[in-house]
């Protein structure tokens, strides 16, 4: 009975001082939402800027925060990093913990671990009245302009990427030859774009052959023995080798280094991580795509930032700058220099320049 | 002295509620099973039938044996085993940062391996003493040693991807003996090791009798509890090498080497007839259920299932195959929990 009452006692009391801490930050940002609209009239220095990704032992999600800390650094200010480790319930509770503290000036770019948990997250966050700002994942049928404090959500056309990088391999083949496909988690969406846009490469370059497709789940690991297979089902008819991301296309070198066929085959992936850059660097890799990762880190804050201090009115913010797609960059030997250390560039977070990378409003 | 007449009782117990004509038919129920698919794909595909393929499959099957023998001996206690995932990364990027990488000037080839498998084992170690002193559930104290070995691998990892350069390493996954790479013989080195353990060793027949029945030996005056400590230090060392042979395959100490193999760990364990409830099964079965998933998964891409369907189709055969193994005990066992 005595070892059970403990962690009770605990939880009363957390979540006693919970609703306390609650109950201050309601009455601190009272005054402050009642004025015209939602946008803030933040002092600089009062600003609290969050970043938030899956977790920092992935180097592209590491980029991120450091992009982040590069803007925050910028405007005087220190970004708190927080990783949930692809945790959906931790992200959540990461969210809840942070609204429940003071939220009037507070501004958060977040990586939701999938498409379901944005709802909950931009529900509490215009409750609270905080500016944030999502990416990449968010169910298509919520209309970021229904939300006064939900500033944007930027993502990228998969299907492009998918394309650019097809392309790019049946260049590097010669136009004509048989290839394989490396897709991603098949349920997701980016998963399914990307070989949309793949199929549409296909469609206009018909001497290429798709003689195989499987799925390794975004993961190194599983892309080097689903390679070793199919290199050992089709044997030399393999020119090209199309994978949805990095670290399967990475896999995949490992497999042809195993197979003996090292430099013999074009390998192709996307989100340029910084293996990937190298081995396009030394030939051994094809192409790759780039969202940037941590132009992507600065630029949710910068967003957030700038309404949140008014230089930016929401008024002002266009409908299509609410929900968008963001540039990519296709990377190939004759590019990659410019990619391989990974810097933001300050005029790029500047108010009047946040929005200068849409492709379009999501359609 | 004293110590031979318990290890007398345990063979006693053991053997009581074995019935002789149950064990040769569910033990033969898996490799029958394995050589049945293997015949089936054969003969639906050319491709699966060549010597390339088959040492393909071995290749693939080495980390997982490698795992699953470590996972056996746990099972084979009753406990359950969910470290893996964190043991391997942690041991991945150890030893990615002690052997010749793009990170550091280490350079220390074979005892950076020694170092990230004895990490492994400690954490291992981590995990068994917390069952035992704690009286924690395995299942909950190897998840939560699972987070502090991801913990610690992340906190090593540092943002930035150790490349192994070393050519000792590298050579493990490429360089081949007999047809079969490196890394497919230290696997087999590995089973043979668990076998003797598990067959000559006070170690491996108390942790099938700490399985099959732990208030027994117990009654009979045997401390368990270092036996316990010792069995999940030992997965832990299991899971370490892994970690190594991963990095190995690879070129690169990922935080994420280790995910997904501990529940494919137990499932190639069980469906190869080591039982869950413990007191049953062995390094051998285990290594013939490693067999029949990998060769499963290699099997339907090589015949060309479309992979929407590959994941059903296999989750569907393991089920059958496991409903086959159990078959024998279903009389007896009446509860099914």
């Amino acid at each position: 009975m005595k070892f059970n009452s403990r962690p009770a006692v605990a939880l009363v009391s957390l979540s006693l001082a919970a609703v306390a801490l609650a109950g201050c930050s309601e009455e601190a940002s009272g005054g402050g939402n009642d004025e015209a609209g939602s946008s803030g009239a933040c002092k600089p220095a009062d600003v609290k800027l969050v970043g938030q990704v899956r977790n920092e032992s992935n180097p592209y999600e590491a980029a991120w925060l450091d992009g982040g800390d590069a803007f925050a650094k910028s405007v005087d200010l220190s970004q708190e990093r927080l990783t949930y480790d692809g945790d959906s319930t931790k992200q959540q509770e990461q969210v809840s913990q942070l609204l429940a503290g003071d939220t009037e000036c507070l501004v958060m770019n977040i990586l939701p671990n999938g498409d379901s948990d944005t709802p909950p997250i931009v529900e509490q966050a215009q409750e609270a009245g905080a500016y944030l700002v999502t990416q990449w994942n968010k169910p298509a049928d919520l209309n970021v302009a229904d939300y006064d404090h939900w500033v944007s959500h930027i993502t990228y056309n998969g299907v492009e990427s998918g394309k650019q990088i097809g392309d790019a391999l049946s260049e590097a083949i010669g136009g004509s030859g048989g290839i394989i496909a490396l897709q991603g988690i098949l349920d997701t969406g980016a998963a399914k774009d990307r070989f949309a846009g793949l199929e549409e490469s296909l469609a206009a370059n018909p001497d290429v052959k798709l003689l195989d497709e499987q799925t390794a789940n975004f993961s190194r690991q599983e892309a080097l023995e689903v390679t070793k297979t199919l290199l050992t089902k089709h044997g030399d008819d393999v020119k090209g080798i199309w994978a949805a991301n990095d670290d399967m296309a990475l896999g995949a070198l490992e497999a042809l280094k195993q197979a003996g066929k090292e430099g013999e085959v074009a390998v192709v992936g996307i989100d340029a991580v910084p293996d990937a850059l190298t081995a396009i660097e030394d030939g051994s890799m094809t192409a790759t795509v780039s969202s940037d990762g941590p132009w992507q880190g600065g630029i949710g804050l910068a967003i957030g930032y700038c309404v949140a201090t008014g230089e930016l009115s929401m008024d002002d913010v266009a409908d299509e700058d609410r929900a968008w797609f963001a540039e990519q960059f296709l990377i190939e030997k004759d590019n990659v220099a410019e990619f391989m250390t990974p810097a933001t560039d300050e005029a790029d977070f500047d108010c009047d320049n946040v929005f200068s990378r849409s492709q379009g409003a999501i359609s | 002295m004293t110590l031979t007449s318990p290890a007398e009782h345990v063979d006693t117990v053991v053997a009581r509620p074995q019935p002789r004509r149950g064990v040769s038919f569910r033990d033969a129920g898996p490799p029958i099973a394995l050589v049945v698919i293997f015949l089936a794909f054969s003969v639906l595909s050319d491709d699966f039938r060549t010597f390339t393929n088959v040492q393909n499959i071995m290749d693939t099957a080495a980390v997982l044996a490698v795992v699953t023998c470590g996972i056996t001996f746990v099972l084979m206690m009753g406990s359950i085993d969910l470290s893996a995932p964190g043991l391997i990364g942690a041991s991945a990027i150890t030893v990615a940062l002690l052997v010749a990488n793009n990170r550091n000037g280490n350079d220390l080839g074979l005892l950076g391996v020694l170092v990230a498998v004895l990490v492994a084992a400690a954490l291992g170690c981590l995990s068994g003493l917390a069952l035992v002193l704690l009286k924690v559930p395995s299942f909950m104290t190897t998840l939560g040693v699972s987070a502090v070995g991801l913990g610690l691998a992340t906190l090593m990892f540092n943002g930035v991807q150790p490349n192994i350069t070393d050519e000792m390493l590298k050579s493990w996954a490429i360089d081949r003996l007999l047809g079969f790479s490196y890394l497919t013989w230290i696997a087999a080195a590995c089973i043979l090791v668990g076998w003797l353990v598990q067959r000559y060793s006070r170690l491996g027949r108390y942790a099938y009798a700490i399985g099959g029945a732990e208030e027994v030996l117990s009654l009979s005056g045997i401390s368990v509890k270092p036996y316990k400590v010792a069995v999940f230090t030992m997965a832990g060392a299991f899971y370490g090498l892994a970690g190594v042979m991963v990095t190995s395959q690879l070129g690169a100490g990922l935080v994420q080497a280790g995910q997904g193999l501990d529940f494919k760990a137990i499932t190639a364990a069980v469906v190869g007839g080591t039982l869950l409830t413990g007191g049953r099964g062995g390094v051998l079965h285990s290594t013939v259920g490693v067999l029949l998933v990998v060769v499963l998964t290699n099997g339907l891409v090589q015949v060309g299932v479309s992979p929407y369907w590959q994941g059903g189709v296999q989750g569907l055969i393991v089920v059958a195959a496991v409903a086959a193994a159990v078959l024998p005990q279903r009389r007896r066992n009446q509860v099914v929990k």
